[in-house]
């Protein structure tokens, strides 16, 4: 009996959806293309939002970072006794002292620098203590304390910099508010498109489906092949929509790993595949959720 | 007293400020054969519908076999078509199955624990019941207009309803086709179902001589009794 049941659900319900969306597929194109557009951009915009989110975060961490500069003829007691006094500052997070050859080693990492330090003679980098901030806000406030210490460089006492993270945090929000308002509207249009593709499939099919009603099927049954016809199309739009998503983050990743990373810190071929999952689950939902509030419109029961 | 297996009382129907159906009462008895007749916007058409719950009525009750098809909840109203067999003016076959495919189909969408093996067999029985158990494995329209309606037929009493509706069920048929489908039809009521037809076949309907209820601007203006000899005077309505 449940072999039974199974089977006609199954039939009913799966393979007659899947074979009237076969046979609509001109009707359904439209449809399918809209959502694997906005599939797409969607998938793309949220890599680029976490990658954004990654790089506030980055930001966030070196804004709240003060550089302060030693003096080379600092005694060793004396830049004892001012570490230890910004340490137990309550709003230091952390003091690391960085020796001249840790700066030089440093700076052969960075874009540009390696060139400069090599033109130089001997090491051109001071020894530093670099003061992590519990709060960005307090960075001008120790930054004028130590200024006039007398171990710190009286020539370049401290560096940190000035207003780039409310600079990147302005961009990020306009960025993330065009973004949702792009994705908005193209999902208005795709779940329009879907929906009327879908009233189009009722239309087309008006006599089964009374027959359907009239002879007694559930309303389940009568309206769920439409359903799973509007799910294998976001399915199918979410497959390739993840396959280019994901194809885009690997080949953004293998073509040059430290740029990429430079670029969009946090997106791995591990996070890219996890968007693109998230996209076809994603599509799934769309399709069939935009097929379901069409059926419930359009369907007399 | 008999019990009744549908029942309307004071059921008015409106489509705007226009009634279809104004206060009506009628009962109809089990194993009956019964004619609907009236002129063309007379109701006959939305009193069907209001039995096989197509659409309530704007004021009464309708029950059926038992069940308020007036105010059912919508998880129900498949529960209540089960018992309502329906056959159409024009068929309303589905062109890609076979004759016997529809009628498997119907019992099966209806019934979702008929294995294909019961569904097939019972098609068959039903396709034989109503004289077209060799064309199983014709297409519909590869079958007369007679054909098409007796596979449409078989396919309402397929599932054994208590109740079977039939809207003008020889209005596309010519006379000795539409006699065919009116034996049929009492032959279906004989064996236990109760069968309400609508129709504008003035001959059919005064030689059968079975109950006839008149329509006339959504009033059941006459309610004439099997055997009876009524009055003529609404055939020139009925016919217009």
């Amino acid at each position: 009996m449940v072999r039974v049941v199974i089977a006609n659900i199954f039939r009913y319900l799966f393979y007659g959806a899947a074979r009237n969306w076969v046979r609509n597929i001109g009707s359904i194109a439209p449809a399918l293309g809209s959502m694997a557009l906005l599939l797409l951009m969607s998938g793309m915009a949220g890599l680029g939002g976490l990658a954004l989110f990654n790089l506030e975060r980055v930001e966030a961490a070196q804004a709240s970072l003060l550089h302060v500069y030693l003096r080379d003829e600092a005694t060793l007691p004396a830049v004892d006794a001012f570490w230890y006094r910004l340490a137990t500052d309550p709003r230091v997070a952390s003091v690391t002292y960085v020796t001249r050859a840790e700066a030089f080693a440093r700076a052969q990492t960075m874009p540009g620098l390696p060139q400069l330090a090599n033109a130089s003679e001997g090491n051109p980098f001071p020894a530093s203590l670099d003061v992590q901030l519990k709060t960005i806000g307090d960075v001008g406030a120790i930054d004028a304390m130590v200024q006039h210490d007398p171990v710190v460089d009286p020539v370049y006492p401290t560096s940190y910099d000035r207003g780039a993270y409310q600079r990147i945090q302005a961009v990020v929000l306009g960025i993330a508010i065009a973004c949702i308002a792009f994705l908005a509207m193209l999902a208005i249009v795709a779940v329009t498109v879907t929906m009327n593709s879908v009233r189009a499939a009722i239309h087309s099919r008006r006599d089964e489906v009374t027959i359907m009603q009239l002879v007694g099927a559930p309303r389940w049954m009568v309206r769920g092949p439409f359903v799973v016809e509007g799910a294998i199309t976001g399915a199918l739009a979410g497959a390739v929509a993840g396959l280019v998503t994901f194809g885009l983050t690997v080949a953004g990743v293998s073509a040059n790993p430290m740029t990429f990373a430079q670029f969009a810190p946090g997106i791995t071929v591990t996070v890219g595949a996890l968007a693109a999952t998230m996209v076809f689950a994603v599509g799934i939902s769309l399709g069939s959720g935009s097929s379901l509030i069409s059926v419930r419109r359009h369907l007399e029961s | 007293m008999v019990r009744s297996i549908v029942e309307l009382t004071g059921v008015t129907r409106a489509y705007g400020s226009r009634l279809a159906l104004d206060d009506v009462h009628l009962s109809l008895e089990p194993s009956k054969l019964t004619f609907l007749v009236g002129p063309s916007g007379a109701g006959k058409t939305t009193l069907l519908k209001l039995i096989n719950r197509e659409m309530r009525p704007t004021k009464g009750e309708v029950w059926v076999d038992g069940l308020p098809a007036h105010s059912i909840k919508a998880s129900r109203v498949a529960e209540l078509r089960r018992r309502v067999g329906v056959v159409f003016q024009d068929y309303k076959l589905l062109p890609r199955l076979t004759a016997i495919e529809n009628v498997a189909f119907a019992l099966q969408v209806g019934d979702l624990r008929i294995s294909d093996q019961e569904a097939m067999d019972r098609a068959l029985d039903a396709l034989e019941a109503v004289g077209l158990g060799d064309r199983g494995s014709a297409f519909p329209h590869q079958l007369s207009g007679g054909q098409q309606q007796r596979v449409a037929v078989a396919r309402a009493m397929v599932s054994q309803p208590k109740v079977l509706i039939a809207d003008e069920p020889t209005g596309n048929l010519d006379l000795e086709t539409a006699w065919q489908i009116m034996h049929l039809l009492e032959d279906i009521a004989t064996f236990g179902t109760t069968v309400l037809v609508a129709t504008h076949n003035v001959e059919i309907v005064t030689r059968l001589q079975r109950r006839i209820l008149t329509l006339v601007q959504g009033r059941l203006v006459r309610d004439q009794p099997a055997g009876a000899i009524g009055r003529m005077a609404w055939l020139a309505s009925a016919s217009s």
